[in-house]
């Protein structure tokens, strides 16, 4: 079998006033966590609901699991959608079972597993509570077992971690991070870069309805280095420096870092020069360190939007 | 059928029927309309009138000893003069009855402390009548004067009989006229109420952002028919509630009201109360009437799910409204006007065109129209009923994910034409 499990390719769809998505292509993993990028109103929203088969692209086509994406196959994904919505009169349970039942699930396989994901995250108390009763932290909760309760084999995420205390955001991190590990596929859409980096595996950036860039994170990163790294050493400073200039775009001194070392952080004109600076180094100051600084995920969606953006003015 | 469906169905009619507002609605409504109609009876018996003493004065002598007692009213024959009696407070009034009262009706003059009303001042008026009526007839000295009269006096009450159907049936224009309008109006109550609830429920899962995870798991369009046919289901429960404790009123308690007060009541309201304890007409009427407010429920329904799907909240859908509103309240107005000639060619086209057809025929039904006409009027409301909802899943499937400006009908045209 393919080794994507979902592949959505070459999707257009229009709205009265807009083209909220051209030509966009995006190929998921299996197993993986991939990070589904983007200003707001890129399109995201829209392509995550064309592969929820809740809306139909004017052309293109997704193909899940290897054939064409039909409306059976949403029994298959679990989706959390960013604007989070629960029945407000109704008992947390009931509203579980519900849900879980839409998906396929009888009612006593849905009652059992619940049982389980409740007690898991500790909320078994709130099952005859009226979801109006609840903060909106507990509501997610609630949400976010409703949503990967029927085991499904991709997951979507919008914004999950949106409303969440550092800690529970840990609790549902850890659970995300246990799902991929039992075969599940994630795809997660989000602003908050820093959990990408923590989390995904492979990225897609959407912007202004097109796919901008796309990859593994870790060679995306790599691929956006810009040549930077960071000294520590004993010494002088000026000496480093001076000896370093003719290879460097830009230098700054760090201070003292945290093991009492000087520190200079510094950016090479050419990634063929290193050796060349560490020899430099090595003979100008006692060097103790030298570690390359790739750029974060926050860095290069500004870059490549800001670019992206000049090269196609509205 | 589809289990996605029935999961959807079941949702919506339980979390309806559950509620405390449903239960008391339900049980309350008809204790409510009963009490309303005892009350003047109860009134009548829980109330002890104060009893009224009034003074005759009768100077002829022949009216004062027949003079009869009422319920309120106690009449105390005296030898006083009206003089000795204006001052005492005890009495209600005086009566002062003339010497030449046979000759002259007029001679008869009421003096009250207060405000007399009109009902004592008219029986006071007929019983003196009558007494001087019997004492001038007896002038005439005719034998058998009693057998006479007995026999001159007589009661007239129409009965009305159809001859153009089949079998001839006994009709009351009056009662048919009443059941037509309840009817009509009962339509017209439900259709409306339970119509807002679907738009209303709508747009609270708009809001709630609810319905982008329902329709992650299900079609848009089962989620809307699901939720129409839930609430028809509580509609159609409520009704057979309140049908049933009509209907073992009627068998039980009917038979032995009408056979206890046999005789004494006139022929009209026997009729009537013949044919609410008539069980066979009683369920035809109630068959027809469950299929006019299924079939009006949910053709007016699914606009409503359109216009609750298009708008974001209850001020913006006020407008959009009116094209459902204003048809239904049009079928309303127009009933009792079609119940005073249910024959008329007018009253037979609204009755049969959608929109105000499930109002009309329902006030028409009561005259004995032919089964034809009501066959139409059901096979074109349902036709509708199929193109409507097919209609509205279309803009349904696309305002349930537009926030933020209200649409206007074209804009609802344009939803229903995307692929």
């Amino acid at each position: 079998m393919d080794n994507n499990i979902l592949k959505a390719e070459n999707i257009v769809k229009t709205f009265t006033k807009h083209t909220a998505l051209d030509d966009v292509t995006i190929e998921v993993p299996r197993g993986k966590v991939y990070g589904l990028l983007g200003p707001n109103g890129a399109g995201k929203t829209t392509l995550i609901r064309i592969i929820n088969h809740i809306t139909a692209p004017d052309s293109g086509t997704v193909t899940f699991n290897g054939h064409r994406l039909t409306a059976a196959d949403v029994a298959n994904i679990g989706y959390l959608p960013e604007e989070r919505g629960l029945y407000k009169k109704m008992k947390v349970g009931d509203q579980a079972i519900f849900f879980a039942r839409l998906k396929g699930l009888s009612k006593n396989d849905a009652t059992r597993a619940l049982k389980e994901w409740f007690e898991r995250l500790e909320i078994s108390s709130w099952w005859d509570r009226k979801v109006e009763e609840l903060s909106k932290g507990m509501a997610q909760k609630v949400q976010f077992i409703v949503t990967v309760l029927h085991k499904p084999e991709l997951l979507i995420f919008d914004e999950p971690f949106s409303g969440f205390d550092p800690i529970n955001a840990n609790v549902l991190k850890r659970e995300i991070l246990h799902l991929r590990d039992e075969g599940a596929t994630v795809i997660f859409s989000t602003h908050n870069m820093a959990s990408v980096e923590e989390l995904c595996d492979n990225i897609s950036l959407i912007n202004k309805s097109h796919n901008i860039l796309t990859g593994s994170v870790r060679e995306l990163r790599r691929e956006y280095s810009d040549n930077s790294f960071e000294f520590s050493f004993l010494g002088e400073q000026s000496k480093l420096e001076e000896t370093l200039r003719p290879l460097v775009r830009e230098m700054e001194g760090k201070g003292i870092d945290r093991d009492g070392f000087l520190s200079l952080s510094l950016k090479l004109n050419s990634g063929d020069d290193l050796r060349e600076a560490i020899a430099r180094a090595n003979g100008a100051v006692d060097l103790r360190s030298f570690r390359q600084v790739l750029p974060s995920m926050d860095e290069i969606f500004i870059r490549s939007v800001e670019m992206f953006n000049q090269n196609n003015p509205q | 059928m589809n289990s996605q469906l029935s999961t959807i169905i079941t949702r919506e009619y339980l979390e309806r029927v559950k509620r405390k507002s449903f239960i008391i609605s339900t049980i309350l409504m008809p204790v409510f309309m009963v009490l309303l109609m005892a009350l003047p009876a109860l009134i009548a018996i829980f109330s002890t009138p104060e009893e009224k003493e009034i003074a005759v004065v009768d100077e002829s002598g022949v009216i004062a000893k027949t003079l009869q007692n009422g319920d309120e009213t106690k009449f105390v024959v005296t030898q006083a003069t009206l003089a000795d009696l204006t001052d005492n407070e005890d009495y209600y009034g005086v009566l002062v009855i003339g010497k030449d009262i046979v000759d002259n009706p007029s001679a008869v003059t009421l003096y009250t402390h207060s405000a007399s009303s009109m009902q004592l001042e008219n029986a006071i008026a007929r019983q003196i009548k009558e007494t001087v009526e019997s004492i001038r007839l007896r002038r005439y000295n005719i034998e058998n004067l009693s057998e006479i009269l007995a026999a001159v006096n007589a009661d007239v009450k129409l009965q009305t009989f159809r001859i153009d159907s089949d079998e001839t049936s006994e009709t009351s224009s009056t009662l048919s006229y009443f059941i037509g309008i309840i009817m009509s109006f009962m339509l017209y109550m439900f259709i409306l109420l339970y119509g807002q609830m679907v738009m209303t429920s709508i747009i609270e899962e708009k809001n709630n952002r609810v319905l982008e995870i329902v329709v992650s798991s299900v079609k848009p369009s089962y989620l809307m028919l699901g939720k129409i046919i839930g609430i028809g289901l509580v509609a159609i429960t409520q009704i057979l509630i309140w049908a049933i404790i009509i209907m073992s009123f009627t068998f039980w308690v009917m038979p032995s009201l009408v056979a206890g007060i046999a005789g004494g009541a006139d022929p009209e309201m026997m009729a009537a109360l013949g044919l609410l304890g008539d069980g066979s007409y009683m369920l035809t009427l109630f068959v027809y009437l469950i299929l006019f407010l299924v079939g009006g429920y949910l053709f007016y329904s699914s606009i409503y799910a359109a216009i609750g799907s298009a708008v974001d909240n209850i001020q913006d859908a006020s407008q959009l409204q009116t094209f459902a509103v204003l048809p239904i309240i049009i079928g309303m107005v127009l009933a009792p006007s079609v119940v005073g000639d249910p024959m008329s060619s007018f009253a037979t086209w609204v009755s049969i065109i959608p929109f105000t057809s499930p109002m009309v025929m329902m006030a028409r039904i009561p005259f004995d129209i032919p089964v034809w006409q009501i066959i139409t009027s059901l096979v074109l409301l349902y036709a509708t009923f199929l193109f409507m909802i097919w209609l509205s899943a279309k803009i349904y499937r696309v305002g349930i994910f537009m926030y933020g400006k209200k649409p206007t009908i074209g804009e609802l045209i344009r939803w229903a034409r995307y692929k």
